[in-house]
Order: C-alpha cells, then structure tokens, then sequence
C-alpha cells in the first residue's frame, strides 16, 4: 500500500499532477513564481494556484542554450528550456523576481521567446530588509495584485487575503511541527522524503497542501528512519530539488535535520501577522523572513540562525552547496567557511550542477567529510576542514 | 611568490601617475618623446616593453596629439592626488571611506574623508608592468573567494589581504549592476570589520523607483554621519556638484560629437574620464581635464577633422573597456583605423543635478546615479540595453559592434540570445569575446588581437 510519502515522493517527480488538472477543471489559473520571496497569498487570493517552477522531468538545456551563456545557471536553463518546450503550457502567468541575476533575465528571454504564457510579471524584490526597502516593497506587491487584477479582471478583495494569509500560515505551521520532529534523537522523516514534500505542497493547491502536511505529521508520528550511530548534519544552499542527491549524503552514514534551503525552511520560516494590512503584513513577512545571500548585510542573521538550530538540533556538521556560477552563493560560502572555522564548526562545501550527475565524486566526498567527523568525534580534535582543495584559512 | 611589500602596488601607480602629471606639463615633450621611442615599447617583447607598455600607451604612446595629453595632465593629478592621500591616509587618521566601481562618491567629498575606489588595482595594477591584478585575484580566491564572482571585487579583497589599499572607515556598495556586488560585497565587510552601506537599485526606472533611491541616498548620509562621526557640509556638497554638472555637460557634449564622421574624438577620451570620475567626481582637476578635452573635441569637430587620419571602421564596444588592455582602442585606431564611436562605460547621459536645495540636489543625484554607466543598463530589464543599442546604430552610423564578453557579467550573458538576435536583425556584424576584462588568465592581449584581427578581416574591413 501506498504511504503519503510514496505519494508526495511521485508528486515531486512530475510538473504537472492530478491536482493541479482538478483545479484547472474548475476554472481556477496556475500562476508560476520562481522565489521564496514571491508572496503566494496574493496569487491565492485571486483564487488561482500558485505554482513554484521546478526543472523536474527536464530534457537538457539545448533550447535554452540559445538565449543564455555556458556561463549561466544550470536550474534556470532548465527550466527556460522546459519553458520553451512547451511543458509549462498549463501555466496561465508567470511571476519573476529578481531573485539572483540569472532567474530575473528569464522575465526577458521568456518574454522574447514566444512561449505564449497569458500573464507575465515581473516582481521587484529589495536586497535590503529596513522600513525604506518595506514600504517599496509593500508598493511591489501592491503592484503585483493589480497587475494580477487588471489582466485577469478580478478583484482582489482584503478578506480574501486575510483568508489566504490564514491558509498559508496554518501550512507554514505544519511544515515547522514536521521540521521540529527532526530536534529528535530518533528522527522520523529524512530530509530527502521532506523535499519531497515540500516539492508536492508547493505544486498543489494549498488546500491540497495543508491535507497532505496533515497526514505526513500523523504518518511520521512514532516513525524513526535514523540510526544511532547516524551523524547529524545541517545543509544550506540555494536551488536543490533532486530527491536522490539528498539521499546519497543521508546514505553515507548522516542525517540531515535542518536546512536553510529554498524549497526548506525558508518556505516556511515566519508567519504573516494577522494584524494590519494584508498586503503591508504580507510584504513584512516576504521581505524579512529567514533569509538567503541575495538580502545584503543579513549574513550574521542567516549564520545566527545555524548556530541557534545547532543548539537545538545537535549539529555535528553543516554541508553548504551552491550551484557552478551562483556569485551568491559563491560569496556565502566564504563567510561561512570563515565563520565555521573560527566556531569549530566542521563545514562541508559542494558545488555542482542541478540535475548534473557527478554522484560518484559528491559521494566521495561526503564519505570523506564524515569520516573526518567519526574521527574528530573519536579524538576530540580541532575543526574539521573539508572546504575546498585550494583554501587557504588564515 | 614572494609577497609584496604593503602598498607596494600603490606607491608604484602613484609614483608613474605623479611622473605622467609633470611629464604632460610639456605635451608637445611629451609627444614627441612617446613617439619616438614607441617602437621600443610598442614591437618587440622587451624588459622595457613590459615594464612600461602598459603606462605610456594609456598616455596615447605617441598618438595622443600634445592638446589631448594637455588634458590628461589634469586627470593624472587627480589620480596622482587621491592615491598619495590614501597611502598616508590610515597614518594620519584620516577616514577612508572605500566607494565601489559603479557607485559615485560626491557624498563622501562633502565629508573631511578620503573616497577611495578600492578597485582602483584592477586598472592601475598593471602600471608595475606585471600581472598584478591576477595575482590579487589569487590570493582571494587561494582564501576562499569564489571563483565565479567579478574579478573586480576579488582584485579589492585580494588587494586589502595582501596590504595593498588602506584599511577602510566605512564601506560604500550597492545592489547593481550583479550579483557580486549583492553577495561579496557582504563578504569584503566581513573582511575588514568596516560598517558597510548598501544602496539597492530599483529594478525599474520610473518615478516610485526614484524615490526608493532617494530615500536610500539619504540613508547614506545618515550613516556616513554616525561612521564618521561628522555632519555634511551642504555648501561643500554643492560646490562638488556644481563641479560635477560641468564635467558631465563636457563629457556629454564630446559623445554627442562623436556621432560626426568622421569622429572627432577617441572613445579613449570619455572612458579615461570615466576612470577619473570614479576616483575623483566634483574634482576641479576633474572639471578642468574634462573641458579640456571638450575643446580639443569640439575644435576638431567644427574643423570635420577626424581623430584618425582615414576612419575606416566605426565601432561600438559593448561591456567595459579591458582594464589589462587599455589601449586597445588605440591599437584598433592605429591598426585598422576603426575608431570606437560609442561604449558602454564613456558615454555619459546624466541628467544635470539641480544643486538650488538640498532636495533638489539629492533627489536629482539619485537619479543621476541610475544613468550611471553599468547601472543604466544592468540594473533593468533588457530593453535598458537593446533600447541603448538602438538608438546607439541609428545615432552613430556604426559598421560593426565588439562584445567584450566579462565573465562576471553573467546578467549580460543571460540574455546574450537576445541581443544577437537584435544585431542579426539590424544586420550589424558582431564580435563576442570569452574573456575577463580584468583577468589575464580567461584571454591575453594577444588573444583579443587576433580575435579583433580576424573578425575585421573576416567581414572585409581590412
């Protein structure tokens, strides 16, 4: 018999599914965004879907090959080439943001491409969190409703949005009670089943979404998918949907049981407030959620938050991945790397492609990393350094 | 390696620009004394000819007429200037406030404090006739700086690790033109403790945008005051920009002459400029070289006198010049006799600063600073660059565009599909370089020659 985690597991490795079809039978539209910072409940408050844009079940990025650089991110020409293909036709509009360089030139080369896509929308996201970057950004989603108002000939009502905002919050809340179960000795889910979830309730109406959370957390009550001897690990990073890279870390010997990750806690972290204005409450809680290295001078933030989950989830190691050409990421890592060593704390830095293989060599790696850690646990030493061939602390 | 010795670098580019300042006080001297000795420096690979090409070519090597390098006397003093004052600044207490690449410093000039482009090794590193900006650059990433990010941060914290630039008081960076500036700039605050400020760029260009950068230019000034410890000097702050009204008006007007064919000037000319301003905006050694190569421009223009004797290519140059290549525009010139009529970095459409209230002064810097180069075109969507290309095709009667393809441009790179496919349309032959503008070791000078080469031959240019 099939368990809700075979499902979401099945859910996550297709674009389109059987929910999303229900809806479009019932005449609600699918709105693609590609950035945590996209706030979701202004696009479920038109009653559509909001769709969060995957490269699952790709085919390479020849197309798209012809409108980006060998220089761009492999997760954005992925899913520009699916674009292309055709296989994001069921999307009735698209919301872009600025989220890094690469993500907010596919407003351009969509537009330039012919894709067809009813509804295109560019969404500004400040790099900044202050009062000055929340009032431009409370006016960006001002925007954006009537951008979503104006094509669709709809109204966006402030109840529905405090409806939604309601919505999102009870799925925000479910998603942290099954993140926590993770504070266990005995951990009931892995991390690679839990971005399984996240993959299925973000590509599913959020009705869908807080039902399926709601029978995960009764599924993994009592379950323990840890071994003692399991190290515990913290992952960082930006765009990671493949299942089986996540499982290849959790099979050499670890557990993960936190993350700051798109399609991870950042999802979830922070609720929207339900005093005050809808649309001012949900840009608070778009723009000052835990954070990624696009939001400038908010990196002791991002690297207290480490420190406050090693407190509370018993950290041993922290894994921080970024893909080939990321500045972002690229330039996190350096902080982290120069953080966690003058913490002791032992940090694992990988970088690779999204859907890109290399599975031996990661492996390695991991396998290197962890046992590295088995032996610091065993003698006590100092930190544990596995960041890099050519780095050189100082 | 053996390690340098601090500010090693530093003193040597002050040094050469302080040599240039008193040698361009006699430009026919100076003239004549370039071009006689060029084939020295100019044909043969030669300890001389590494050791100085890169300086006395950036000084026109003998093709500069004396009027122009009369120009550059006054820009050198302004380089030569802020660059002894930031090797005696950390000494004497003097707060040094490091302004990023595309970020303009006015604010900072109306305080008692030194701006400072940290950057500044990435263009005059090359002045010592090695590879210094490759060197920074490895020694960033040999402790942890990506690879990936633009050279020209890695050049910054390559140069403030290995003691090269002064210790910052406070850190001014922004958001635009990519994502380097978003993310290692967070990584160059961490490096040297300084409190750093962040402007953000709006995505669009339109009035909410301004305003949002308004409140962020006053934002600024509240933190270089707590930084600093010091109020702004409001009449200072004028007068800078008054000064810099007049040098954007001549830089403005030389671009605008450009459009002549044959074309009065060299793009060398606006891009040399744009050097100066980085370092020294509202500098009246800045306002004076700027007017003085608007007369030279304008007299030429009035004549129909072309910078080159026979113009046979127009260019436009797309991306920033090569900063370990400076004078390629000068090699292309010499060579081809293709003349770049318009650039990404040297032409200037500032909107002029209406400097009657404090308002009014920073709500037009605002401004001022989105139609700053980079920034105008990089921080939007494309239209900011393809609109820019048309009306530089309709505007300046170009045969053929060169893309000189900075591998930390990846927002660039990112809808380079879209504008070959404009070039295609407009029927314009292009050119698209793999390199590093800064970095030595994506593509060399030679590289970029024969690329250049090739291209013209290839299209019967030559």
């Amino acid at each position: 018999m099939k368990t809700i985690l075979d499902q979401t597991r099945a859910l996550a490795a297709t674009a389109y599914n059987p929910y999303l079809e229900e809806a479009k039978k019932q005449g609600k539209k699918i709105i693609g965004y590609f950035c945590s910072y996209v706030p979701e409940e202004i696009i479920h408050a038109a009653g559509f879907v909001p769709y969060r844009m995957r490269a699952v079940e790709n085919r390479g990025t020849t197309r798209a090959d012809a409108y980006y650089s060998s220089i761009n991110c492999s997760f954005v020409k992925l899913c520009f080439n699916k674009a292309i293909n055709g296989d994001f036709a069921f999307l009735d509009g698209v919301v872009f943001a600025n989220g890094c360089d690469h993500t907010r030139r596919m407003y351009d080369n969509w537009r330039y491409s012919n894709i067809g896509t009813p509804f295109v929308h560019m969404f500004f996201v400040p790099h900044m969190i202050n009062e000055t970057a929340l009032d431009y950004f409370s006016l960006e989603c001002a925007k954006l409703k009537s951008a979503l108002e104006k094509h669709f000939q709809i109204s966006i009502t402030d109840e529905a949005l405090e409806k939604s905002i309601s919505l999102y919050n009870r799925k925000r809340r479910l998603l942290a009670e099954i993140y926590a179960t993770r504070k266990n000795k005995e951990v009931p889910i892995k991390a690679s089943e839990l971005l399984g979830v996240m993959l299925a309730v973000t590509a599913v109406p959020v009705e869908a979404a807080v039902d399926i959370l709601t029978e995960v957390k009764k599924f993994i009550e009592g379950r323990v998918v840890s071994k003692p001897e399991d190290l515990r690990l913290f992952i960082s990073g930006g765009c990671l949907e493949e299942m089986e890279h996540l499982e290849l870390i959790e099979n050499s010997g670890c557990v993960i049981v936190a993350d700051n990750l798109c399609l991870g806690s950042r999802h979830f972290h922070d609720e929207v407030e339900t005093q005050g204005h809808p649309v001012r409450a949900i840009a608070k809680r778009s723009l000052g959620h835990l954070s990624c290295p696009r939001m400038m001078g908010d990196f002791q933030r991002r690297f207290d938050y480490l420190l406050s989950v090693r407190e509370t989830h018993g950290i041993d190691g922290v894994v921080i991945e970024k893909l080939k050409f990321c500045d972002l990421w690229g330039a996190e890592m350096y902080l982290f790397r120069v953080e966690a060593k003058n913490r002791g704390i032992p940090l694992l830095a990988l970088e690779r492609e999204l859907y890109g293989g290399g599975a031996g060599q990661i492996k390695t790696r991991v396998q290197a990393f962890l046992e590295k850690l088995k032996n610091k646990q065993a003698a006590d030493e100092g930190v544990v350094r596995a960041a890099g061939t050519d780095y050189k602390p100082k | 390696m053996k390690q340098p010795q601090p500010f090693q670098y530093l003193k040597w580019s002050a040094r050469f620009l302080n040599f240039g300042y008193y040698l361009t006080a006699f430009p026919n001297l100076s003239y004549w004394a370039l071009k006689l000795t060029r084939p020295f420096y100019v044909q043969r690979e030669t300890f001389l000819n590494r050791k100085f090409r890169w300086s006395v070519l950036i000084l026109g090597g003998g093709i500069l007429p004396p009027e122009e390098i009369r120009a550059y006397h006054y820009g050198a003093k302004a380089f030569a200037d802020n660059m002894r004052s930031a090797l005696k600044a950390n000494e004497q207490g003097k707060p040094v406030v490091w302004v990023e690449w595309i970020i303009s410093s006015e604010i900072v000039n109306a305080f008692d404090a030194l701006p400072f482009n940290p950057e500044t090794l990435s263009v005059f590193g090359n002045m010592s006739g090695e590879d210094v900006p490759s060197r920074l650059m490895e020694e960033a990433e040999s402790r942890g700086f990506a690879a990936e990010n633009c050279s020209a941060i890695k050049v910054t914290a390559g140069s403030y690790m290995l003691k090269q630039i002064p210790r910052p008081t406070a850190i001014i960076a922004g958001s635009h033109p990519c994502d380097t500036n978003v993310s290692a700039y967070q990584s160059i605050a961490h490096l040297t403790g300084a409190p750093a400020f962040y402007f953000d760029a709006p995505y669009w260009r339109d009035e909410d945008a301004f305003d949002y950068y308004e409140k962020n230019m006053w934002r600024l000034i509240d933190f270089l005051e707590k930084s600093l410890h010091q109020k702004l000097d409001w009449d200072r702050l004028r007068k800078v920009v008054e000064n810099e009204n007049r040098f954007n008006f001549y830089l403005q007007e030389i671009c605008e002459m450009m459009r002549a064919v044959p074309s009065p000037a060299t793009m060398i000319t606006p891009v040399f400029a744009w050097v100066v301003r980085e370092i020294a905006i509202g500098d009246p050694n800045a306002t004076e070289m700027a007017k003085r190569m608007y007369e030279v421009v304008k007299h030429r223009y009035e004549k129909g006198v072309g910078v080159v004797k026979k113009e046979n290519i127009r260019v436009l140059w797309w991306n920033p010049p090569i900063a370990f290549f400076a004078y390629v525009f000068k090699w292309m010139e010499d060579e081809f006799g293709a003349v770049v009529v318009k650039d990404f970095i040297g032409d200037v459409r500032m909107p002029q600063i209406d400097t009657s209230s404090e308002k009014t002064m920073i709500r037009d810097m605002a401004k001022n600073h989105l139609y700053l180069a980079m920034a105008r075109q990089c921080h939007g969507p494309v239209e900011f660059i393809l609109s820019e290309l048309e009306q530089a095709i309709e505007e300046y009667s170009p045969d053929c565009l060169i893309f000189a393809g900075h591998a930390g441009c990846k927002h660039g790179w990112a809808v380079i599909g879209l504008i070959k496919d404009f070039l295609k349309k407009r029927g314009l032959p292009s050119l698209f370089m793999n390199m590093d503008i800064m970095d030595q070791r994506h593509a060399t000078e030679n590289d970029i020659k024969r690329w250049i080469t090739e291209f013209f031959r290839s299209n019967g240019f030559v």
